[in-house]
Order: structure tokens, then C-alpha cells, then sequence
């Protein structure tokens, strides 16, 4: 002890001040540390949960999808005759025009595409509203005609199949693959035989060669997969007839630039994943933001508990810091001794959380929880990201550090004469 | 410089409270202290003296005239420079002994003599074992100071004014707070300290014993020197 002491009395005295406050510093340290866990906890959970619906999105939408957008709106029939002013215009239920959703030249843009050397795959896609029958279920489904070898390497088809097998699908022509929701309300399983219906009329029987879980509720419940050519029938459509390209790209970041030109060059609309998904997107960012808000406000609070225990120790230590400066201890020597106080607690009770909040995290990931909802989940996914544990320090550091510095300041700041003269 | 040169020299130091109303609570004071004399400044109440005394122990620089301390102008030196300055030149005896109530006595003697950083620890542990049983209370180093009688903390807090060879001993009433006895005990540490080191000392007191044993006893009243009285 004396020989630290002698080495910086500064810490000593900043040990003992806290020692002495033994209990005023303990909940300090807990209030950094609460902070801290919170953050980390949060973080965690609330990344882990977005990065698992971004990853399931990802591997669910197209980087980019490039179809034709027919709008229902088009300018009013007597605009193309003459200019009126808006009261002579009384032609009323006008229709939209019976636009064609097919892709012109699909099947040359596909190869174009395919040619592009930051594209890693290419899919042509034919989708159409049915009816999925199964003896007297029925249920409605949105029937994706798809060349499924295409398909499994933009959206992992296989990765996600509960039962069956993807590759029937090229042997057997009246093939059908179900998603999980779908199979359960219809009572069916692989191998039994279906019938779809669409809107033209048209009925197809069909076998179930697979069953599909991609863990995203809404498609579970909808989707069945069915080759182009049966797409094509069930539209009374030619075979060139397809009304979407799907593409992933080697790196999604690019999505964006490459979705513009795309746009441009083949005149059809190429919409990439992050603006195809922009409302879920606000929701994580309103998300983040109020996750912010309440861990910030954590931190400032743990902030106060440090000021006011710094403050009580100031003005209880007055004496000490008079005497100190009287024996030549310099301004920065005072308030050397009360930051060390702050980043003590700070230091501590910021380690202290990152351990519980690992803990917690780890806990938590470890609950089975099978989550149905938005997306289904038999286990939080937690992030791990080690950038949070470092950030998480850093707030507390920061935060310690700023509620530290004005008491500081202060005691540096006292008159040691009128402290001894004023007892 | 030479050994004749007087360690403090005063000219015309002024000092005015505004607070609550103004007040001139110095008026043009003049005052000269050799090297190894021993002064005590007496007065009622409000007269000055305290405030004179922080004037010229460096502890209080918002004066008007100058001071000169072992040859320095105080008013010269930033706050740094003053604080290396106190620690080196001057010592402090105060009415309370303001020892660290957590550290050993030990510590609290060696304070001063780690901020200076001019001798290893162990020379420092000598030294501050050599002033501890000069005022006959080493057997007490280990202790914490809070545990000391107030006649102990007191020559504790002597030891602790003498660790770095002060040029000028300050003392603010340190016998204010003591018994007969004790303060009886503390005079003659004064004396022993001005006879056989030829430390120069400055005190404030009420105290009568004081005026007895000094070589010098200056009277001020309402901010001025009434009386110099030579012994």
C-alpha cells in the first residue's frame, strides 16, 4: 500500500473516497452496468431478429425483379381528342386498358442478363392468383410457375423443402410444391394428388413432390410452386410467356445501381430488394430509433447517479482537496483524483454489464420460444456482434467521463482559502 | 542570494471585500521578515491578520501592491507555477489539522514530499520517520490519523509542514484548537524548531504565550500595522 502510495497518491485517495462510499458507489457502478446490459441485450435481440428477416427476405425476394408494371390509371379518353376544361369531361367508368404483363423479348433479356458478369443467377418467373382443391379443401394460393434449378439458386428451394424432393419437379410434368401452411390447411402430404384452378377456368391435377418452409408466415401460407409450362396452360399462354426475371447478383450491394440501369435498358420496371422491402425497412428504422432513445436515456440516468455521487464526495472531501492544494497538489492533481472516481465506476460497472448482457443474450438464444407471427422462430436468433460490446463500453466510458468532468472541474476550481477560513 | 536578503518582503498590499459591502480589509500594508525569525501577526476579530497571513503564504493572490517571497514576485507565477512553489517554499499549520482521516499517519507526513518527487520512496519514508520523531509521535506512524488525539494530529500535522524543508513555516491559530497542555507542547516545537533550525516562522494567534516567545509580534487593527514590537 505504500509503496503505491508513494508511486501516485492520487489513486489512493480516489480509492478511499470511494471505499468510504461504498454503498452510493456499488449502486453507481449498477446503474452504469444496468445501461450497459440493456444495450447489449437489446442490440442483440433486436438486430439478431431484424438480421434473421433480412437474411430470410434476401433469400426470399430477387435482388432485383425486373416486370412489366401495368398501371390502372391512364389519361382520360377525351384528353387525346381535344384539351377540355375538367367540367366537359363526363365519360365516366372508364376501364383500364387490357395491358399485357408479359415481359416482350423475355426470354432474350434472360440470356442477356445471365451473360452480365455481376450476375450470379437468373429466373423466369409466371406467377397467377388459383385455387388449390384437395377432395372438398380448398384453399387459394398464389401459383409460382418457376424453372426450379433457376429458382434454387436465387432463393435456396431446397435448403427450405420440410418433405420431399425439389428435383421431381423436372421428372414429373404435373408437379407441385407446397408451402408448409398451405399443405396443413389443405390436410395434404407428399405424393398426394391435387387439383389447381385459376381464373381462366383452367384445371390441372397435380402431385405433391415437396413441402416448403421458409419460416416468412405470409408465404408459408400461400405459395406452391409449379412449373412455367403449367403456369403457361393455366393462363392459355404461349411458351415465350413469362411476366417476370428475377436476378441475384454476386454482391447485393449493388442491387441498387444495377436495378437503375437495368430499368433504362430494357424499358421494364427493375425494382431492387431494399426498395421492394422499404416499409419493413422503416419499420426496423423506427425500431433502432426508439431502441436508441431508451438505451441513451439509460446512460444518461447512470450518468446522474455518478455526478451525484462525485458531488456528495466533493463536498464532503473539501478539507482533503484545501489541504492538497495548501501542500502544492496541483488543479488538474484534484481533478485528476475525481475522474479516476468516475472512470472507476465507469470502467467497472461497464465490464460488469458487458458480462451480464453477454449472459443474458446467451440465456435468452437458449429459450425455445416458437414464435408465429410476422415470420416463424423456434429460437431467438441474438447477434453476437462484438461492435456492440465495444460500443456499449464506449457510451459508458463517455457517459462516466461526462458526468465525472463537471464535478471535477469544480473541486479543481475550489478556494482553498476560503474553504479553511470558512470553518 | 545572500543570506542578509529578508525571505518576505511586503509593499503597499492593499486588499478590498466587495461582498457583502465594500470593505478595505488591507491598507497599504509594509512588512519585511528575515530569514529565521519568528513573527506572530495578533488582532481582534476582522482585523486583517488572517487574510494578511494567506496573502503572504502565496494562498491568496488577489491583492493589490507586491509581495516577495525567498526573492519571487508571487503574482509573477501562473497557478502551476505557484502550486510547485508552495509545496517546495512553504509550509502550513492550520487551526484543524486537515489530515487525509483515511491514510496512516505515515501517508499523510509524506504527501507533500510525493508531489515534490525529489527523493525515492524509501528516502521519503526516512525523512518523514525523521520529522515524526522529532515531534515525538512515531510510535503512531502506522496508524490511520483519524485515530490520533487532537494534540497528536496536530504535531503529525507539523511533520507534515516541515517534510520538504519549508523556507517559511504559516501557521493559522494552530494552537486554537488545543488544551493547555498541548498547546503548551506545540510552543515549544516552535521554539526548539526556530532555535536549533533557524526555521523561519509566521503565525496568527490569539494566543498571549505566542507574543512571549516571539522575536517579533506585529499588531495590525482595521487592515493596518498599529504596532511593531521587537523582543
Amino acid at each position: 500500500m505504500i509503496s503505491r502510495l508513494r508511486n501516485n497518491p492520487l489513486i489512493k485517495i480516489a480509492w478511499v473516497h470511494l471505499v468510504s462510499k461504498k454503498r452510493q458507489t456499488i449502486v453507481a457502478m449498477l446503474g452504469v452496468m444496468f445501461g450497459v446490459t440493456v444495450f447489449i441485450f437489446q442490440a442483440g435481440l433486436l438486430t439478431g431478429l431484424q438480421n434473421y428477416f433480412i437474411e430470410k427476405t434476401v433469400n426470399t425476394t430477387a435482388h432485383i425483379h425486373i416486370y412489366n408494371e401495368v398501371r390502372a390509371e391512364r389519361p382520360h379518353v377525351l384528353d387525346n381528342v381535344r384539351e377540355y376544361d375538367a367540367t366537359w369531361k363526363v365519360v365516366r367508368n372508364q376501364k383500364p386498358r387490357d395491358e399485357e404483363r408479359r415481359l416482350r423479348n423475355g426470354y432474350q433479356i434472360l440470356r442477356a442478363l445471365e451473360r452480365d458478369p455481376r450476375v450470379e443467377g437468373v429466373a423466369p418467373y409466371l406467377g397467377l392468383q388459383g385455387i388449390v382443391r384437395f377432395g372438398t379443401a380448398q384453399q387459394a394460393a398464389t401459383l409460382a410457375g418457376v424453372d426450379i434449378v433457376r429458382e434454387d439458386q436465387l432463393f435456396r428451394v431446397q435448403e427450405n423443402l420440410i418433405d420431399g424432393d425439389m428435383l421431381r419437379m423436372q421428372t414429373i410434368p404435373n408437379a407441385i410444391i407446397l408451402g408448409a401452411g398451405l399443405a396443413d390447411k389443405l390436410g395434404v402430404q407428399v405424393d398426394d394428388n391435387i387439383a389447381i384452378i385459376s381464373s381462366k377456368g383452367v384445371v390441372l391435377d397435380m402431385k405433391i413432390v415437396a413441402v416448403s418452409k421458409t419460416g416468412i408466415t405470409a408465404q408459408d401460407n400461400t405459395r406452391a410452386y409449379i412449373s412455367i409450362r403449367n403456369a403457361q396452360r393455366l393462363l392459355q399462354q404461349s411458351g415465350a410467356y413469362i411476366t417476370d426475371i428475377n436476378v441475384r447478383l454476386r454482391d447485393v450491394n449493388d442491387a441498387q445501381a444495377i436495378a437503375t440501369e437495368y430499368q433504362a435498358r430494357y424499358q421494364y420496371r427493375a425494382e431492387d430488394w431494399v426498395a421492394a422491402n422499404a416499409n419493413i425497412f422503416g419499420v426496423f428504422r423506427i425500431q433502432n430509433i426508439t431502441i436508441t432513445f431508451v438505451i441513451a436515456s439509460i446512460l444518461v440516468v447512470s450518468g446522474f447517479g455518478i455526478f451525484n455521487i462525485l458531488m456528495t464526495i466533493i463536498y464532503e472531501k473539501m478539507p482533503d482537496i484545501a489541504i492538497l492544494k495548501a501542500m502544492g497538489y496541483r488543479n488538474k492533481d484534484i481533478s485528476t483524483i475525481f475522474v479516476i472516481e468516475s472512470l472507476v465506476i465507469g470502467i467497472t460497472g461497464g465490464l460488469l454489464g458487458l458480462l451480464l448482457g453477454f449472459i443474458a443474450s446467451m440465456i435468452m438464444s437458449t429459450i425455445p420460444l416458437n414464435i408465429q407471427g410476422f415470420v416463424s422462430v423456434q429460437y431467438l436468433t441474438i447477434n453476437f456482434n462484438p461492435v456492440f460490446y465495444l460500443v456499449a463500453f464506449g457510451f459508458a466510458l463517455l457517459s462516466t467521463a461526462i458526468a465525472g468532468y463537471f464535478p471535477a472541474r469544480k473541486a479543481s476550481r475550489f478556494d482553498p482559502v476560503e474553504i479553511i477560513r470558512s470553518r | 542570494m545572500t543570506q542578509e536578503q529578508p525571505i518576505i518582503v511586503a509593499k503597499h498590499v492593499s486588499k478590498i471585500f466587495t461582498d457583502p459591502v465594500e470593505f478595505r480589509v488591507l491598507d497599504d500594508i509594509n512588512l519585511t521578515v528575515d530569514r529565521g525569525e519568528f513573527v506572530v501577526l495578533v488582532g481582534p476579530s476582522g482585523s486583517g491578520k488572517t487574510t494578511l497571513m494567506y496573502a503572504l503564504s502565496t494562498l491568496d493572490t488577489e491583492y493589490e501592491g507586491t509581495i516577495t517571497v525567498d526573492g519571487t514576485d508571487i503574482k509573477a507565477l501562473n497557478p502551476n507555477q505557484l502550486a510547485q512553489f508552495r509545496n517546495t517554499t512553504i509550509g502550513f499549520v492550520f487551526q484543524f489539522h486537515y489530515l487525509l482521516p483515511d491514510f496512516t499517519v505515515l501517508d499523510n507526513v509524506s504527501l507533500p514530499a510525493i508531489k515534490a518527487g525529489l527523493w525515492s520512496p524509501e528516502e521519503i519514508e526516512e525523512r518523514a520517520m525523521k520529522n515524526l520523531t522529532l515531534l515525538g509521535v512515531a510510535d503512531q506512524a502506522r496508524k490511520r490519523s483519524s485515530r490520533l488525539s487532537g494534540g497528536q494530529q496536530q504535531r503529525v500535522a507539523i511533520a507534515r509542514a516541515l517534510m520538504n524543508n519549508p523556507k517559511i513555516l504559516f501557521g493559522d491559530e494552530p494552537t486554537g484548537n488545543l488544551d493547555t497542555k498541548n498547546t503548551a507542547l506545540v510552543l515549544d516545537i516552535l521554539q526548539d524548531l526556530k532555535t536549533e533550525f533557524h526555521q523561519t516562522i509566521l503565525m496568527v494567534t490569539h494566543d498571549m504565550q505566542f507574543t512571549e516567545r516571539a522575536d517579533r509580534v506585529v499588531a495590525i487593527r482595521d487592515g493596518r500595522i498599529i504596532q511593531h514590537e521587537q523582543q
